[in-house]
C-alpha cells in the first residue's frame, strides 16, 4: 500500500526500522548504493577508447560477471568492462575518462563486501588482466609485479625460489594493488605490520593518466595518498614489495573461555615480540582460540621456555575438560555444546590436513585458512563489519562487537590481530584503518556472521553493521571497511577537518572525480 | 557428481581462477570457470560463450578447489553439449562405426584402455601392459573421450560395445584422466585406476624415483579423484623426496594446455608457456610424466631427460 505523504519520513530523515530500530538512532538512513551513472556522452567516450585500441565489453555477459562483489549485497553494473593491459593502456582510459566525465571503477579480486569494487554504472577496470611477477631479485629480498596480481599467485612463484611474501590477506584471491590501498591484516601484522607496509615502491597511473613512479623518496605525496589511499588517488599498474625467505610455520593452539582474556594474552605476546605470528578466531563466546606460531625452532623453543607458561588459555585436551564441567553444570545449553563438538569435528580437521603439514609443521598458511574461510564462512552474503582500535581501547571494542553479534546474529566468529605500527609511515595512515590515536600497535577485529544458510534482509545487514561501527564512533577508533555502503561514518570517525582536507586533495588530483568516485567521498 | 551444485551457487570467489591453465594465458575473467558461471547467471547463453568454453583445457583443477562444491567440470561439459560443434557429425560417425565392430570379451582379469597417444608407440605400450600385468584392451573408447570433449551424447550402443567386453575385468586401468571418471559410473563393480597411479605403485618403478625428479601427475585423472589421490602422491613425496607438479593447493599443473579445437587438430598446439612454468625455478635433474603427451612439451622447452613412468624400469 503507497503511504500517505505526510507519512513519508522527510528526505534524508531516519525512517522506521523494523528489525533494528535502536541501531538507527542518530544516523541519517543512507542511500547505500549510489546512483547509476546517467551515460552522458558514453558514446563519444567508448568511441574514443576504441580509436586508442582499448578493448571495450559491453555485452551482458561480460558486465554481469562484475555485478555485485564478495559481499554479495551491493549490486550495480558498468556501462562497459576494461581489462587491465599495461599502465599505458590505463593512462589512455584515464585520459579519456578525465575528458567525458566517466566514472571508472578499479577491481582486483572484487572482495570488498560493501560494493566498493562494485560499478555502478561507467567503466569496471579488471586489473587481474596485469598479474604477472616481473622479477624476483632473491638477494635484495624484492619482488617487482603487476598491481592486479593475486597474493596466492605472487606466493606460487616466489616459492619457486624458497622466498614468501612478508604478509597478505588470509584470502588467496585478493589482489596486491586493492591490499596496498586498503592495508590488508596477516596473522603476523603484530610484528610486521599491515600489508600495505611492505610496498617500496609502485608505479601509478593517476586519475589524470600520467604514469609516475613513486617511493618514500620518490614522489613521496603520491606514494602517501595511493598506500592506503582506497584507489581514490590513482591506480597502481605495479608495485616492488620486500619478500623474505619462506619457512614453514610452528602452531600452537590456545583455547579460552573469555574473549578479553584471550585478547590480553595475545596483546601480553605482541608487547613482548613474543610469537612470530598471533590472531584470535572465536568459535563461540566461551570457546575463543588464540593461534600462536613461529618461524624456526629457536623461536618456538624462547617462547616455551619464557611465556608459554604465563598464558591463561588451555590446550586441547584441558579445554575439553572445561568445556565437560562447564555444560555438565548447565545441562540446558547442550545444543551448544553440541554445535561445539560438530565445529570442532568440521573445522579442526581443516587445519590439519596432512597434504600442508610435513613434519608437524604448516607449510601453506594461507592456503590452509583461506579454504577454511570459504568452506565454513563463505556465502553469497558475507558482511564483516570491523573495529580498529589502540591496544588500550580493544578489549572494549571487541566486548561491545561482541554484544552486537549476538543480539544480530545465532552464530558468528570474530577475527582479531594486533598491527605493529611503523612511526616513519604515519603520513599513510591518516584517515585509513589505522585508528589515529594507536601507538606501537592497532588492533583489528572482524565480525563475521555465520549465514548457515539463511538469507537477511539487506536492512537488517546494514543495521548490525551500523550497531558496530557506532562502536568505533564511540570509541573512536577506526575501520577497514569504511567505503561503499559503510562511508557515511567517515565524517563521524575521522571529523570534518581530515576529510574535508582530503576531498581537498582528491579534487585536485581528480578534477572529473571519476576513479573510484563513491567509494569514500 | 549427482550431489553437485550448479552455476547458480557460484559466489565468486575466484580460486577457480588460481589454479586455471585457461586463465593463466588469457587473464581474462571470461576464459575462466568463475567468468562462465556468472555469466550465465546474468542471462548469457552458451552460444554467447561458445568461444571461451572450447578453450578450456578440462583439466578438472577447478573441481576440487570449488568451496561451493560445484560440478565445475560438469558445468562446462554441459555448456559445451549445448554448443553445436561442426565436428559433431564426424564423431557420430565414427562412434557408430565403432559401435558396429564391438570387441571381443575380455577374459584377463585386468584390462588397459591405452589412449591414442600410448597406442601410437607400440614399444612402450608393450613395456606398460607387461610392467602391468595387464592385457591392452582393442577398444579403449578413444572416440568416446573426444565426444565427451566435444560436449557430444554418446549413443548406447557404443557405450555397450565399449563397456560390454571389460564387464569380466576386475580392475581396469585407465589412461586417459577424462575417462576414469565416467568408466566408475559405467562400471560400478570394477576396481578402475588411472595408469599414472598404478604404474607408481609398483615397487619397481617408485624405487627408481629419486630427490632430484620432477614427477608430473597427470591432472584430469587426478582431479577426478583428489581427495584420494592428494595422500597417495603425499606419500610417494614422503617416501622417494622428489617434487611434483603440484601447487601451493596441492592441485596439479598442466603440462600442457589444449583448447577443443587443439586436441581436435584444428589448430597447432602450443604448449611451451604452459611446460616452462611447471619448471619454472627447480632444480631437478630429470622429469618423470605419467602421461605420454607431456613428453614432448617438455623436451621442446628443456633439455633435462624426459622418461615416461614405465621407461624407468
Amino acid at each position: 500500500m503507497i503511504p500517505e505523504t505526510s507519512e513519508l519520513p522527510l528526505r534524508g530523515a531516519t525512517g522506521p526500522c523494523h528489525v533494528g530500530p535502536d541501531a538507527l538512532l542518530g544516523i541519517q538512513r543512507q542511500q547505500t548504493n549510489p546512483t547509476r551513472w546517467n551515460g552522458q556522452s558514453w558514446d563519444e567516450f567508448a568511441r574514443v577508447l576504441r580509436d586508442c585500441g582499448i578493448v571495450l565489453r559491453v555485452t551482458k555477459a561480460a558486465c554481469g560477471a562484475f555485478a555485485t562483489d564478495a559481499g554479495g549485497t551491493a549490486y550495480g553494473l558498468p556501462h562497459g568492462v576494461v581489462i587491465a593491459r599495461s599502465a599505458a593502456q590505463i593512462s589512455s582510459l584515464l585520459k579519456a575518462a578525465q575528458q567525458y566525465r566517466v566514472p571508472v571503477t578499479v577491481r582486483g579480486g572484487g572482495l570488498t563486501t560493501e560494493g566498493e569494487s562494485v560499478a555502478f554504472g561507467g567503466v569496471l577496470l579488471d586489473m587481474t588482466g596485469m598479474s604477472r611477477v616481473l622479477q624476483v631479485d632473491s638477494e635484495a629480498a624484492t619482488v617487482r609485479t603487476e598491481g592486479g596480481i593475486f597474493w596466492h599467485s605472487l606466493a606460487e612463484e616466489l616459492r619457486r625460489y624458497g622466498m614468501d611474501y612478508l604478509s597478505a590477506p588470509l584470502n588467496l584471491t585478493s589482489s596486491v594493488g586493492g591490499t596496498l590501498g586498503v592495508g590488508g591484516i596477516d596473522v603476523n601484522s603484530s610484528r610486521l605490520g599491515c600489508s600495505a607496509d611492505q610496498a617500496l615502491a609502485l608505479q601509478v597511473v593517476t586519475p589524470t593518466g600520467e604514469i609516475v613512479e613513486c617511493s618514500d623518496t620518490q614522489n613521496a605525496e603520491l606514494f602517501r595518498r595511493v598506500i592506503l589511499g582506497y584507489g581514490q588517488f590513482g591506480v597502481i599498474a605495479e608495485a616492488t614489495l620486500k619478500i623474505r625467505r619462506y619457512t614453514p610455520l610452528r602452531m600452537h593452539y590456545f583455547y579460552y573461555d573469555s574473549l578479553s582474556t584471550a585478547v590480553e594474552d595475545m596483546q601480553l605476546l605482541n608487547r613482548n615480540d613474543a610469537s612470530d605470528y598471533s590472531g584470535i578466531l572465536t568459535i563461540m563466546d566461551c570457546a575463543v582460540n588464540l593461534l600462536v606460531a613461529f618461524d624456526s625452532d629457536e623461536r618456538e623453543a624462547a617462547f616455551q621456555a619464557n611465556w608459554q607458561k604465563q598464558l591463561r588459555g588451555h590446550g586441547e585436551s584441558g579445554f575439553a575438560l572445561c568445556m565437560l564441567k562447564r555444560y555438565a553444570l548447565r545441562p540446558w545449553k547442550l545444543p551448544e555444546a553440541w554445535f561445539l563438538l560438530q565445529r570442532k569435528r568440521e573445522l579442526f580437521p581443516e587445519f590439519r590436513r596432512s597434504e600442508y603439514m610435513r613434519d608437524g609443521l604448516m607449510h601453506d598458511r594461507s592456503v590452509v585458512f583461506s579454504r577454511a574461510v570459504w568452506k565454513f564462512w563463505g556465502s553469497k552474503q558475507m558482511v564483516i563489519p570491523d573495529l580498529s582500535t589502540s591496544a588500550e581501547k580493544f578489549v572494549e571494542a571487541v566486548e561491545q562487537g561482541n554484544a552486537v553479534c549476538r543480539k544480530f546474529f545465532p552464530r558468528y566468529t570474530l577475527y582479531c590481530v594486533g598491527i605493529r605500527l611503523r612511526p616513519e609511515h604515519k603520513p599513510h595512515y591518516e584517515m585509513s584503518c589505522i585508528p589515529p590515536d594507536a601507538q606501537g600497535w592497532a588492533y583489528g577485529c572482524e565480525f563475521e556472521p555465520m549465514m548457515d544458510g539463511q538469507s537477511y534482509s539487506r536492512d537488517y545487514l546494514q543495521s548490525f553493521k551500523n550497531a558496530i561501527y557506532d562502536i568505533g564512533v564511540d570509541l573512536g577508533g577506526s575501520y577497514y571497511r569504511f567505503g561503499g555502503m559503510m562511508k557515511g561514518y567517515i565524517r563521524r570517525v575521522f571529523g570534518d577537518e581530515v576529510v574535508d582536507r582530503h576531498l581537498a586533495m582528491k579534487r585536485e588530483a581528480d578534477p572529473a572525480m571519476i576513479l573510484n568516485r563513491d567509494v569514500i567521498f | 557428481m549427482s550431489n553437485k551444485r550448479a552455476a547458480y551457487d557460484c559466489s565468486g570467489c575466484s580460486l577457480c581462477l588460481l589454479v586455471c591453465p585457461l586463465w593463466r594465458r588469457k587473464r581474462d575473467l571470461q576464459h575462466s570457470p568463475h567468468g562462465w558461471a556468472k555469466a550465465l547467471q546474468h542471462g548469457a547463453t552458451a552460444d554467447e560463450l561458445a568461444l571461451a568454453v572450447q578453450d578450456c583445457t578440462l583439466c578438472r583443477a577447478c573441481d576440487p578447489v570449488c568451496p561451493e562444491q560445484i560440478d565445475v567440470s560438469g558445468m562446462i561439459l554441459k555448456l559445451r553439449g549445448q554448443i553445436r560443434h561442426p565436428q559433431t557429425a564426424v564423431l557420430q560417425e565414427r562412434m557408430a562405426a565403432q559401435a558396429k565392430r564391438p570387441a571381443p570379451a575380455f577374459q584377463a582379469k585386468t584390462a588397459l584402455l591405452a589412449g591414442e597417444t600410448l597406442r601410437a608407440n607400440p614399444a612402450l605400450l608393450k613395456r606398460t601392459a607387461a610392467l602391468l600385468g595387464s592385457v591392452v584392451a582393442d577398444d579403449d573408447g578413444a572416440d568416446i573421450v573426444l565426444a565427451l570433449e566435444v560436449g557430444v551424447v554418446v549413443p548406447s550402443e557404443r557405450l555397450d560395445a565399449l563397456i560390454a567386453p571389460l564387464r569380466r575385468a576386475e580392475k581396469v586401468i585407465v589412461a586417459d584422466g577424462l575417462l576414469l571418471p565416467y568408466l566408475a559410473q559405467w562400471l560400478p563393480d570394477a576396481k578402475i585406476f588411472s595408469l599414472g597411479e598404478t604404474l607408481c605403485s609398483l615397487v619397481s618403478v617408485r624405487n627408481k624415483l629419486c630427490a632430484t625428479d620432477l614427477y608430473v601427475i597427470e591432472p584430469r585423472a587426478y582431479h577426478a579423484d583428489y581427495v584420494r589421490l592428494v595422500k597417495h602422491y603425499d606419500r610417494l613425496r614422503r617416501e622417494r623426496g622428489c617434487e611434483f607438479n603440484l601447487d601451493l593447493q596441492r592441485i596439479a599443473i598442466p603440462a600442457t594446455s589444449r583448447s577443443l579445437p587443439q586436441r581436435l587438430g584444428l589448430i597447432t598446439r602450443d604448449d611451451d608457456e604452459q611446460a616452462r612454468w611447471v619448471l619454472q625455478g627447480r632444480s631437478i635433474t630429470r622429469i618423470v610424466v605419467e602421461n605420454l603427451e607431456d613428453r614432448a612439451a617438455f623436451e621442446k622447452v628443456s633439455d633435462i631427460p624426459v622418461l615416461h613412468l614405465a621407461e624407468l624400469v
